[in-house]
């Protein structure tokens, strides 16, 4: 079994570092576009608020009446608001999609490419990466089932016992169990579109079955890399959203902005960084994966592009 | 008929409480003293005897009730209401009905169903009534609702006679759904007995259970013996007289209460027992709090603000004059038995996670012991007039809130966002909010005939404290503190009406308010005021000149318009600042339509505010009362900032599924 050696924790972190012309073109985009889905609210809103000594309520301080009055005021500054912050948050999710390819490339790779190869790199694997994305889709419906009988369990074991607490603790530990259920789905459709990308894997379920069986082999090393990367992100973004909620004087405006932005940069880069290990940990591993006999006999019409086995 | 027999009701008080004569009519200064508990405080209608059984493993009760009736209401009385409220759980009930109709996505399970059974219904010195058991339904046509019973007697019985029933009874308990019921081990046993209608206004009133009103009954004594299993913990609303073991495993519990209208108990052998006790000036006041073991962390947090409501409601309004009172909280689930207030006993509300930061706990705590007050003591109609309790409750449980907890931080108090009580009987966060339903019904409507549930608590809740809070601003603070206590004193043990609140109110700040209530308590009225018009020009030099001013350039011609947009009349205020520091109060009666104020002074305009001490908490649109010359963008830039963040964060954990 090959383990995640040290160094690929930090060497994927030092690969973002070096890339890092992407995580700033991913944050721009996902600024740009979220700034665009609130423009609506934001213009309303400043008609009412800009004027109105009311509007102090949330400057010294946050309101949530005042908040909440606003909502309410009769020229309804918030409708319509909904709508396109949920397009512009499926245009990034697309956004996204799209770059995989190029990122995970540049990443598997180590080297700056051209924009147009870069650009190349998104365009060829956007299609099997969007079927990927239905296949994650598809595989999360056993996770709603899953959630849908803790929710059932909960419900009678919440009836049922005679303390109050065996449901809650159900859920806790149902939470627990979903979690890390979804991060290891994640994990293998990760590692799916890294050999796509590092084989040139046109057959997305070959894609799949290849990364099932790696991981079943490397899952205990592959999953703590992935896992160490996230639990990093959580607790980063926690103590931004601790400062900002705590340390911050209500007034400081700007300095709550440069903080909430350096979450959302931080969240990014982690997500980076985890695909930059999880490519990395491929290209490590690579020579201990060849071996003479191929993973999948090639069929008439189509190569198998590599000849991979489990470790 | 209805002034009459309160005018009959108070000289009898006056007699039976000689040694507190103060009670009859105070003097809006007067302060009673109530320390005797041995004296009767109310004209005691009913007497209760009930032996009851409950069968936990059955969520049952079988129980046999005496009631001994005492006919005050002047007349000859033979027919007979009672409420059998458990059968509001009975399918096709109005209850239910009208649940379904205003919360269509509430699925009733089988276990939430309850009923109330009357196996047996005797009179003493007559016949078996059973037979003759009628239900009927003052409210609406729902022939399949059983929450009023109507027996008549085969003889009538004279004024000033009394009447005892006899009753067996079966109660089926549903599980928690609306303030009663049972979940796992633990029963709230409230509204489950039969229980007599109200001689009122000349009728028997005695309306169905309905989704948003609650009760109405007559003072009285009740004798509660309780059987059940020795390891369940009770907690009463009477005091505890005796406990005897029985050998086949249970217990008798026998409960005395006193000049009171309902008795209700709870259940479960998991609870844990806080004893504390507080002295006011009534005497001491035992406090006995039975806490869900997972909810621990909040029993400081319930005592905390039971006694501060304590120590400001005998400051404010008067004594408490029981020697208990009961916290009930009940466990993790079982929030529709939260929130609901019985004579000396009221559970209230939280969970194994709350934070310290949101005060829901000591909230519910405030309201529910207020009550103890408003419904209590001062036994309003909450069919007919809900606001006269949960209204006037409502403001108190904001003033209270404020006092103890900060005006502005009395709901929610993190350090990054607040909520006080106004803002939130405002907005609507917590509670349903008046902007939500600001004219869909007057206050004093009847409970059940609301547009809907959340108009109902908008206005009743909501309204009526907003309504109050905004009279400040037209008699004062310390006036209407005053009002009530005299409302208070005065009407204590007794049903008063809507009029004898306004009345007093009245009296006591000497003010002709009918202006006021036609608009916020009889009417719809909406009051919204705003800036129409606020600008400084320079004069030319022809208009300096004939304003007197030597130097045209320095003298400029303010002016702020004020339009009132709602229906509702209201005096208001208007503070106008200029940029030499300088500001002015103006005050509008605001009968017309619009007022426009012209000033020429060497000076601009920096803002214009109507009702800059924002008394006027009716008012619908606080955004549009004010408006400063020079933009100040700090507020939406913060909102901005927030929105962004969220629509960022969003937008990537959607694009992890990629």
């Amino acid at each position: 079994m090959a383990g995640a050696r040290p160094k690929t924790f930090l060497a994927g972190a030092a690969i973002v570092w070096r890339h890092q012309r992407i995580l700033w073109l991913l944050y721009f985009m996902n600024l740009l576009l979220a700034t665009v889905g609130t423009r609506g609210a934001v213009a309303r809103s400043a008609e009412i608020l800009n004027h109105s000594l009311a509007a102090d309520r949330m400057v010294h301080g946050f309101s949530l009446g005042a908040y909440m009055e606003l909502a309410l005021h009769p020229s309804m500054p918030f409708s319509g608001s909904r709508p396109m912050m949920l397009y512009s948050t499926i245009l990034f999710t697309l956004f996204m999609l799209f770059a995989t390819g190029g990122v995970l490339m540049e990443f598997y790779e180590d080297r700056r490419p051209t924009a147009g190869n870069f650009f190349q790199a998104c365009g060829e694997y956007f299609w099997r990466f969007l079927r990927l994305m239905i296949w994650f889709a598809i595989a999360l419906i056993p996770v709603g089932i899953l959630i849908r009988l803790a929710g059932g369990l909960y419900r009678r074991v919440d009836r049922q016992s005679i303390s109050s607490f065996t449901a809650v603790h159900i859920v806790e530990v149902a939470a627990i169990i979903i979690v890390l259920v979804i991060m290891c789905l994640r994990l293998w459709f990760d590692m799916a579109q890294v050999i796509a990308v590092a084989e040139g894997e046109k057959n997305m379920r070959r894609a799949l079955k290849s990364s099932a069986i790696l991981l079943r082999h490397n899952f205990g090393s592959l999953f703590w890399l992935y896992l160490r990367i996230s639990l990093l992100g959580w607790v980063g973004f926690c103590l931004g959203l601790r400062m900002w909620m705590e340390h911050l004087q209500p007034e400081a405006i700007g300095r709550a902005f440069l903080v909430s932005q350096a979450m959302i940069v931080f969240w990014l880069a982690t997500r980076l960084w985890q695909r930059a290990s999880e490519a990395l940990w491929y290209r490590e591993h690579l020579p201990e994966l060849l071996v003479p006999a191929p993973l999948f006999p090639p069929s008439p019409v189509e190569q198998a592009p590599s000849e991979l086995q489990p470790v | 008929m209805h002034h009459t027999r309160s005018a009959i009701l108070i000289v009898i008080a006056a007699i039976s409480l000689t040694a507190r004569s103060a009670i009859a009519l105070p003097p809006p200064q007067a302060k009673p003293k109530l320390g005797a508990k041995q004296d009767t405080l109310s004209i005691r209608v009913a007497a209760y005897k009930i032996e009851a059984k409950l069968d936990p493993a059955n969520h049952t009760i079988t129980a046999t009730e005496t009631l001994t009736y005492h006919n005050l209401t002047g007349q000859p009385q033979q027919t007979f209401p009672f409420h059998l409220y458990l059968n509001a759980f009975r399918p096709k009930s109005t209850w239910v009905a009208e649940d379904q109709r205003d919360h269509a996505s509430h699925e009733w399970k089988p276990e939430q169903y309850g009923s109330i059974t009357v196996d047996r219904i005797a009179v003493a010195g007559m016949d078996d009534l059973t037979s003759k058991i009628q239900f009927v339904h003052p409210d609406d046509d729902n022939a399949e609702d059983r929450t009023v019973m109507q027996v008549s007697l085969p003889k009538p019985v004279p004024p000033g006679a009394d009447v005892q029933f006899v009753m067996t009874f079966t109660d089926k308990l549903p599980q928690v759904v609306a303030r009663t019921g049972y979940l796992r081990d633990f029963f709230m046993v409230g509204q489950w007995f039969p229980k007599v209608g109200v001689w009122w206004k000349g009728a028997w009133n005695c309306h169905q259970f309905h989704a948003s009103t609650e009760f109405f009954a007559d003072f009285g004594t009740f004798d509660v013996q309780i059987t059940l299993p020795q390891n369940e913990i009770v907690g009463a609303a009477g005091e505890l007289i005796s406990s005897v073991n029985n050998p086949d495993g249970t217990k008798t519990l026998v409960f005395h209460s006193e000049d009171v209208h309902d008795f209700s108990w709870a259940a479960s052998p998991s609870f844990q027992v806080i004893e504390d006790s507080w002295t006011g000036s009534a005497g001491p006041v035992k406090i006995h709090l039975l806490m869900s073991p997972g909810n621990m962390p909040s029993a400081p947090r319930y005592l905390q603000a039971q006694k501060g409501a304590l120590n400001l409601f005998d400051d404010w309004i008067g004594p408490y004059p029981y020697g208990r009172i009961t916290i009930v909280d009940p466990p993790h689930g079982g929030f529709n038995a939260g929130g609901m207030e019985y004579p000396t006993l009221f559970t209230a509300d939280t969970t194994w996670y709350m934070p310290k930061s949101v005060l829901l706990p000591e909230n519910v705590v405030v309201h529910e012991f207020g009550h103890q007050y408003w419904y209590g003591m001062v036994a309003t109609n909450e069919f007919e007039e809900a606001w006269l309790d949960e209204g006037i409750n409502t403001y108190m449980e904001a003033k209270i809130m404020d006092a103890l907890y900060g005006k502005n931080t009395s709901v929610i108090r993190s350090r990054f966002a607040t909520l006080g009580e106004l803002e939130d009987q405002r907005a609507g966060i917590m509670v349903p909010g008046y902007l939500g339903s600001p004219d869909t019904d007057p206050i004093t409507r009847l409970g059940w005939r609301f547009y809907d549930d959340s108009a109902y608590g908008a206005v009743t809740y909501s309204k009526t404290s907003l309504v109050l809070r905004t009279l400040e601003k037209v008699i004062g603070e310390d006036t209407l503190r005053q009002a009530l206590h005299t409302y208070f004193l005065r009407y204590r043990f007794t049903h008063p009406t809507s009029e004898d609140f306004l009345r007093t109110i009245e009296e006591v700040s000497g003010k002709d308010l009918r202006w006021y209530f036609n608009q916020a308590v009889y009417g719809t009225n909406i009051l919204d005021y705003e800036i129409l018009d606020a600008q400084s020009e320079p004069l030319t030099p022809n208009e300096a000149k004939n304003a007197g001013s030597h130097s045209p350039p320095d003298i400029y011609r303010t002016t702020v318009a004020v339009h009132r947009k709602g229906d509702f009349i209201f005096p208001v205020d208007i503070e106008i600042k200029f940029d030499d520091g300088k500001s002015l109060i103006e005050h509008w009666d605001g009968r017309d339509r619009w007022i426009r104020y012209q000033y020429d002074r060497p000076a601009q305009l920096v803002s214009a505010e109507i009702d800059p001490e924002h008394r006027a908490r009716l008012e619908l649109n606080l955004y549009n009362n004010s408006y400063r010359v020079q933009e100040d963008k700090r507020a939406i830039h913060k909102l901005s900032n927030i929105w962004t963040f969220i629509g960022e964060w969003f937008a990537q954990l959607l694009a992890w599924l990629t």
